[in-house]
């Protein structure tokens, strides 16, 4: 076991080291003597039948099914449950067929060409529109529709006398973390020991359990540094049930490290979004209703996220604003691509990208100015939306953001501008889990959600030190370790500092009490003293949620490209539990929201083929195109103890949607997707 | 990924690097900056049992004045290109070119030699040496021969350079007194491969009427091509706007681009049409300030 972050005195400091210079431990370096590398024979085609493998592991070795963990699969079972190794026919390109195993990596890779397979290429199912009038790629289904249901409840067209309708895309993207996938797995005839890069050794635990039929004690899953996630790494993937399973039958550790293409066709994409809007307002520019149909692309199976994606999309149609009437059908349809997961934000920019387009598709009918618009459709007291969201009071946030982000005397000095705002929902049920100990004179802790970059150690050791008076030099907070912390939830949606962080407290206050039940009062010295040891499941119930305001500008050259001009933030964070990692979550947020926005894109042609099958093409945002950020935060403290509030999705929310605004400004063009390519404004 | 193996050769001069290419008759192949070549090793696009590595070879590396024409050893690299004085003030076309391609890291490895000979039709180097009728020496056992830029690009990754055969040297004729050039490309982000890219050279006569103008094409054809109809256009032409709008629109009548991710076959043709009007001004100017 290795330390999470060694009581640097300087937090920033030692997080700048592992993770910008490369000195973390990633699941690369791990080096197991005699370990095995895996490398994986993946699908050229997006259907085909298989007719022969010769060579290789391949699901005649290993029949399993992938357990649906991690975010987005917590509601549920899914329908379509992937297989490990593509069974009978293959579903996507790059879904994995066989398995080949060697001392080396590029022995490893040399043995790919030795696996020969025989494929009976069959029409793909690629877009949405293609699923809905297609048969269903699976046997034994009636249509590729997955998932179906409706938000809110159906009511008569209002006698409004505007009434608006378009239709929106976010097209899908890839995750891209700077450190892809990896796993290294080892059996000692007992247990099998799994390192990781993941967001949740628990849900991976969980996963690797019931795909391989294994108890609780017969696997610990521990994470390495892990580079980067941005939700791609909370679930279970085929490579890892590959080489638990591996390791298992060879008696040999098995290391698998993902490729950068790999990663691109391989690893569950984001967004793959269509909405359907209609609103209908009156003349003062109340919205009086709102319908609706959000259809996401599944993918090929209804692993990750893509089965639950388009209802939690619908719930969050009408966005902070108080529309009374809204009922919104959701359909989660199978296409012959890769598996949809989430990517920051998870539906959520999804949701706020077809509200915030109609209001200010309704400003420029009533001529009004949007964010006029947007202050007059929003509410002075709490609310719950007829799709079902807890909403606080939108109208105080609003007009404070109009203020600090400097909108009016902005918008007349400048024409590119685009404003937005929105209510994030973060993931808070249903809690998170934290251990605690004390032992020679030092703080060890563990938390449910495992840090991937946004540094959990700061605040783990903020939090101990003001409920225990610990100084914060002997805290240490370690990776996740089914070993060291027995069930956890994970870290995504925005939740790790709210749940975690009241977990940590949780814990802090009960270690408190048993130190008082032990030396009759609390210090520092008897508790340091002393070896204690808590666990807790701190249960979140309800909702938390907080608003967050944009403001982009932009100048477009001649031949469409687009220079951010300027990027504005001002979130409400709750209490800033430590301001620099709250800038810095911002800031990278922004620059992946302006990534959505101009660039970022996982395209397919008629054959299912992946157009964008390198770093370059994926289009991640570059320096050039990332302008100054501005950040400001309001911190409105929650309810929770230490009164933190959700952000780390703020900006992936709140950037696409200012940033099309003020495209659609500058460009004349009306914006209806994302990526907003060239020749869509030139 | 890791290439698969492969035996690995690296001469200092050029005839031992004849002697490996015949000894493995059609077998191996020529390595320079490596920019292009071990992306598709590694990519495992391609695999070659032998690789020659010439970039030790000194000899090849130089940039000099001579008899009025530029010389340019074939491994010089990019970087050193878009480093020279000479080269920014007389020939600022290759110097346009040679700043814009792909990003430092590529540049420092990648040679002139190399971008011509992979006879990648978004590589941004043979459409300048079309634009300036350049030539190129080309090497092999049998002695040196001469061919011309314009013919050189034979297909999609197909030049006329022969197995066993190295570029040597490319020749840059002499520029007149109202002469001078200018290369422009459109690309999504840095570093990224260019919708459609275009050169322009253009020489003036003292009245300033146009005596002879070379234009070459990236990224819009099969292979780099001269936009011939309108070089012959703007011969004896003065430049003003019609002038230009009438070339430009030449220009993209003899370029053939497909719709693919960088962009629709529409999108291409606009942007070739505005970057070809831009070259061409620019050209002026700067013929003008000469």
């Amino acid at each position: 076991m290795s330390s999470y972050f060694t009581r640097a005195k300087d937090d920033l400091a030692y997080n700048e080291r592992v993770f910008v210079e490369g000195r973390g431990h990633f699941v690369d370096d791990i080096i197991k003597p005699g370990a095995l590398h895996m490398s994986i024979v993946r699908s050229p085609y997006a259907r085909a039948k298989i007719l022969s493998i010769k060579g290789g592991m391949s699901s005649k070795d290993l029949g399993a099914r992938m357990a649906s963990v991690g975010e987005g699969a917590m509601e549920g079972k899914n329908s379509v449950i992937q297989p490990v190794f593509a069974t009978g026919y293959v579903n996507y390109v790059g879904e994995a067929v066989a398995a080949v195993f060697a001392d080396d990596r590029y022995k490893s890779e040399d043995l790919l060409d030795s696996v020969e397979v025989e494929y009976e290429p069959v029409k793909p199912v690629v877009s949405i529109e293609d699923a809905l009038s297609s048969p269903p790629i699976h046997q034994g289904l009636k249509s590729n529709i997955i998932s179906e249901g409706w938000r809110g409840k159906e009511f008569p067209d209002p006698a409004s006398p505007i009434v608006l309708e378009d239709v929106f895309m976010n097209r899908r993207i890839a995750t891209n973390p700077i450190e892809p996938r990896g796993i290294v797995a080892d059996y000692d005839g007992k247990v099998l020991s799994v390192w990781i890069s993941t967001q949740s050794v628990h849900s991976i635990k969980e996963g690797l359990c019931e795909a391989l039929g294994l108890g609780p004690d017969a696997v610990r899953v521990m994470q390495a540094d892990t580079g980067g996630a941005f939700g791609s790494k909370g679930g279970l993937y085929p490579e890892y049930v590959i080489a638990s399973f591996a390791a298992m039958k060879y008696r040999r550790p098995v290391k698998w490290i993902e490729t950068r293409m790999e990663h691109l066709s391989s690893t569950s994409h984001g967004r793959g979004a269509k909405g359907i809007v209609k609103i209908f307002a009156e003349r003062s520019g109340k919205i009086t209703g709102l319908k609706g149909e959000v259809i996401v692309d599944a993918g090929a199976y209804g692993a990750g996220m893509g089965e639950f994606a388009s209802r939690f999309i619908a719930t969050m149609m009408t966005g902070p604003y108080m529309i009374e009437n809204a009922h919104v059908k959701s359909t989660s349809v199978l296409t012959n691509k890769v598996t949809l997961g989430p990517y920051r934000g998870a539906g959520r920019p999804e949701a706020s990208f077809f509200i915030e387009r109609m209001v200010d598709k309704l400003a420029d009918e009533l001529k009004v100015d949007p964010v006029d618009l947007r202050i007059l459709n929003s509410s002075e007291s709490k609310f719950r939306s007829p799709l079902g969201m807890e909403i606080d009071a939108a109208k105080p946030f609003l007009d404070q953001a109009v203020k600090e982000l400097d909108y009016r005397r902005k918008a007349k000095s400048t024409h590119n501008i685009g404003f937005s705002f929105f209510v994030l929902v973060p993931a808070f049920a249903p809690g998170e889990t934290a251990r605690v100990k004390v032992d020679g004179g030092k703080v060890s802790v563990w938390l449910g959600g495992n840090s991937h970059g946004q540094a959990h150690e700061v605040f783990v050791r903020k939090l101990v030190n003001e409920e225990l008076g610990v100084p914060e030099n002997l805290i240490t907070l370690y990776r996740g370790d089914t070993g060291m912390l027995k069930d956890g939830v994970g870290s995504w949606g925005s939740r790790s500092a709210m749940v975690g962080g009241a977990a940590v407290i949780s814990a802090c206050r009960k270690m408190k009490e048993e130190v008082i039940t032990k030396f009759g009062k609390y210090s520092v010295q008897s508790l340091l003293s002393g070896a204690f040891d808590v666990y807790v499941n701190e249960e979140q119930k309800g909702s938390l949620n907080s608003f967050g305001a944009n403001l982009a500008t932009v100048d477009i050259g001649k031949l469409g490209s687009v220079k951010v001009r300027e990027c504005a933030a001002y979130y409400d964070v709750g209490r800033a539990l430590n301001m620099d990692m709250v800038i810095g979550q911002i800031q990278g947020g922004m620059a992946q929201g302006i990534g959505q926005t101009l660039h970022e894109e996982m395209a397919f042609n008629e054959d299912g083929q992946l157009l964008t099958a390198s770093i370059s093409d994926a289009g991640v945002p570059l320096a050039e195109d990332i302008p100054n950020f501005e950040v400001k935060v309001a911190q409105n403290p929650s309810r929770l103890p230490h009164g933190a509030k959700g952000l780390g999705e703020s900006p992936t929310i709140g950037v696409p949607t200012a940033l099309a605004r003020a495209i659609e400004k500058a460009s004349g063009k009306r914006i209806r997707e994302t990526p907003i390519r060239p020749e869509h404004i030139l | 990924m890791n290439p698969s193996s492969f035996e690995y050769f690296a001469p200092k001069r050029i005839e031992e690097a004849f002697d490996i290419l015949a000894k493995y008759d059609g077998e191996a192949k020529i390595l320079a900056g490596g920019q292009s070549l071990i992306p598709l090793l590694k990519l495992r696009l391609t695999s070659i049992p032998y690789v020659v590595d010439i970039s030790r070879i000194e000899e090849l590396s130089y940039i000099r004045e001579s008899h009025n024409e530029l010389h340019i050893g074939a491994l010089t690299t990019i970087d050193d290109i878009e480093n020279s004085a000479s080269i920014r003030g007389k020939y600022p076309i290759i110097f346009d070119a040679a700043s814009n391609i792909a990003d430092p890291l590529v540049r420092n490895r990648g040679t002139v030699g190399g971008n011509i000979s992979h006879g990648d039709p978004s590589n941004d180097m043979p459409a300048v040496m079309l634009a300036l009728g350049a030539k190129f020496t080309i090497a092999s056992a049998r002695g040196d021969r001469v061919a011309d830029a314009d013919g050189f690009f034979i297909d999609t990754f197909t030049t006329a350079l022969k197995y066993g055969e190295i570029l040597r040297e490319i020749t840059i004729p002499g520029r007149g007194t109202h002469e001078a050039g200018c290369y422009m490309k459109n690309k999504k982000t840095a570093g990224d491969f260019s919708v459609a890219g275009i050169a322009v050279q253009i020489r003036f006569n003292n009245s300033g009427t146009i005596e002879k103008a070379g234009i070459g094409m990236t990224s819009v054809n099969p292979k780099p091509i001269r936009a011939i109809k309108a070089e012959n256009y703007l011969k004896g032409k003065k430049v003003g706007d019609s002038v230009v709008r009438e070339a430009s629109r030449l220009v993209v009548s003899e370029s053939n681009p497909s719709t693919d991710f960088y962009g629709t076959v529409e999108f291409k043709k606009q942007v070739l049409a505005k970057i070809a009007e831009d070259a061409i001004y620019m050209a002026t100017d700067r013929a003008e300030e000469n």
